[in-house]
């Protein structure tokens, strides 16, 4: 015998509710998953450059592009960008394009307004120079996978540095996972009109930050364990090869027509 | 930034326990996820936050600085969006002067307090005024581009618009927005914290000199705003400027002392005049700690020679 109230029709209808902020939230976490998950599939590199000289050289170019005082350098070095790019593969072109693509263009906007008095020249000066950089920087961080950008920073910081830069990038995928997990729950749990927004995300990143304290102090016990004294032997040093000679001799072309262009 | 960096990193190795190296790296990683989250605000936008201040609170401003700092070397490196140049300015607005600030001024109005609700106003207090004041430092390091870099033609190299500009643009949508989102979700973090889990938040101990040590650094990257100022600081004036104002020099100052500094107006033959008015202001702090320092071992060494005697 069922009760009336079962038997009754339904006709719950749940008022709308501004929530975007759960979706908007849960998409941000999802595209630094994604990021990951394609850094991870990628070990083997088609000329084995050393991350280290490739982090090097590319920072020497962002820096030399900074303080490039006309066209020649900026023409050499988008150059020089065209040729790399047009070595790679369609997908990374296409995703090296999506994100420099578009910060060229906010820069080109924003300093619109600076033309009306008179600064019309800077205008596609810093775009085409903010532009080259982000190629530059997207095609070193799209190349050189995260372990081996890693290994190669270690001639600019200590090992410890290093160390908990490892530690930052691996929780940062247990981590996000995790927000995922409980922004996905609140998400199934809103239903119509909810108040305490607020509330309810600082809940998922108050218990992100309780479990983070968990997670260090119990890393640091397996350390302990495993008898970490504080030193970070870093396996499997990169090695130098002749391959890297093409990036020094890069380098090399770069400053000098750097220097050509400002003393001529 | 480096000595920041140094001198947090020497702290962090005191003050945090051994446990130390895993936290600074999770802490990192949660400072990072941290500014993913799109925080709702009343009027239907959304915001994000920071957290310098909610970091500092809870691991120590120290601690909070270095986490910040990886947290920005990581975006810079690992997604490639730009901002490797910047890495250094970053780091000063972000990871030094948020967490500091609010820091302090979250301990200053709890002190002073003493209660629940004085402990949640001086977190909405720190965490919304250091946020303003970080975007009021990012609009300075832009806005006085124009001033220092300029090509041949006299046009500006870098960064278009003057401090004018900047200054409203970027720290007014903080106030009204950014700097609410902070304020609330550090509030409501803290909160929640409070109440699921209150041991986590440990007691630090009282800063000494640190935050003598930190006004002065604040106050030392302050110093080139000076030289915005046309004209000389209310009653510095020379005769000449008396001169103008009144009309006519007082007898009395005519013959007085003529005193050549050792560098007049704070500059130096050959330097570009910020640079040396910063070094100034460098030097100009450190001859008073030294002199101080030099004045308090002075008294030490006579009460010591004092008590041998006597």
């Amino acid at each position: 015998m069922l009760p009336d109230w079962l038997l009754r029709e339904e006709e719950y209808l749940p008022k709308p509710d501004r929530d975007a902020f759960i979706d908007r939230s849960i998409g941000s976490f999802l595209s630094l998953l994604s990021l990951f998950r394609r850094q991870g599939g990628k070990s083997e590199e088609k000329l084995r450059i050393n991350p280290g000289v490739s982090l090097a050289s590319t920072l020497l170019l962002i820096v030399l592009l900074s303080l490039a005082r006309d066209y020649l350098f900026v023409a050499y070095a988008g150059a020089l960008l065209l040729v790399m790019l047009s070595f790679c593969p369609a997908e990374l072109i296409l995703r090296v394009l999506k994100t420099s693509l578009p910060i060229g263009a906010f820069t080109f906007l924003i300093m619109l307004p600076s033309s009306l008095w008179g600064n019309a020249p800077s205008l596609v000066w810093i775009s085409l120079k903010v532009f080259l950089s982000v190629v530059a920087v997207k095609l070193f961080v799209s190349t050189a996978p995260w372990e081996s950008t890693l290994r190669g920073l270690r001639i600019f910081m200590p090992r410890l540095f290093i160390l908990v830069l490892d530690i930052t990038t691996r929780y940062l995928v247990l981590l996000g996972e995790l927000s995922l997990h409980l922004l996905r729950a609140l998400r199934l749990r809103s239903v119509g009109r909810n108040g305490g927004k607020v509330a309810s995300l600082a809940g998922v990143a108050g218990t992100l930050f309780l479990r983070s304290r968990e997670m260090a102090e119990d890393m640091y016990a397996a350390m302990e364990c495993r008898c970490f004294t504080g030193s970070y032997p870093l396996g499997g040093a990169a090695r130098v090869s002749a391959a890297d000679l093409v990036p020094v001799a890069l380098d090399a072309a770069s400053v000098l027509v750097f220097v050509w262009a400002r003393t001529r | 930034m480096v000595p920041v960096w140094t001198l947090a990193a020497s702290r962090v190795r005191k003050e945090v326990s051994k446990a130390g190296v895993p936290l600074l790296g999770i802490g990192a990683a949660f400072s990072f996820l941290l500014m993913m989250f799109n925080v709702p605000l009343p009027g239907g936008t959304t915001g994000h936050a920071v957290g310098g201040t909610l970091l500092a609170v809870v691991l120590g401003p120290w601690s909070a600085c270095i986490s910040i700092s990886i947290a920005l070397l990581v975006q810079a490196l690992m997604f490639g969006d730009g901002g490797i140049l910047a890495l250094g300015a970053n780091s000063f607005n972000m990871a030094f002067v948020t967490p500091f600030l609010g820091y302090f001024i979250y301990r200053a109005i709890r002190d002073v307090g003493k209660g629940r609700r004085a402990e949640y106003a001086g977190l909405a207090a720190g965490s919304y005024i250091s946020l303003a004041v970080a975007a009021l430092f990012a609009a300075v390091e832009l806005g006085v581009q124009p001033l220092l870099f300029r090509g041949a033609a006299g046009l500006p190299l870098y960064f278009p618009y003057p401090l004018s500009i900047s200054i409203p643009a970027m720290v007014v949508p903080h106030l009204a927005v950014a700097g609410v989102a902070e304020a609330v979700f550090t509030v409501a973090i803290f909160t929640f914290i409070r109440r699921v889990s209150p041991g986590t938040i440990a007691a630090a101990p009282k800063p000494r000199l640190r935050g003598l040590y930190a006004a002065l650094a604040v106050l030392i990257c302050l110093s080139p705003l000076g030289l915005l100022a046309s004209g000389a600081a209310w009653g510095e004036w020379g005769t000449k400027e008396l001169g103008k104002m009144l009309g006519f020099v007082p007898a009395g100052m005519q013959g007085g002392l003529s005193f050549k500094a050792l560098f007049p107006a704070y500059a130096v033959k050959g330097v570009p005049g910020v640079f040396a008015y910063v070094i100034s202001a460098v030097a100009g702090a450190a001859v008073l700690v030294i002199a101080f320092k030099l004045i308090g071992l002075a008294r030490r060494e006579s009460r010591r020679k004092a008590r041998m005697s006597g």
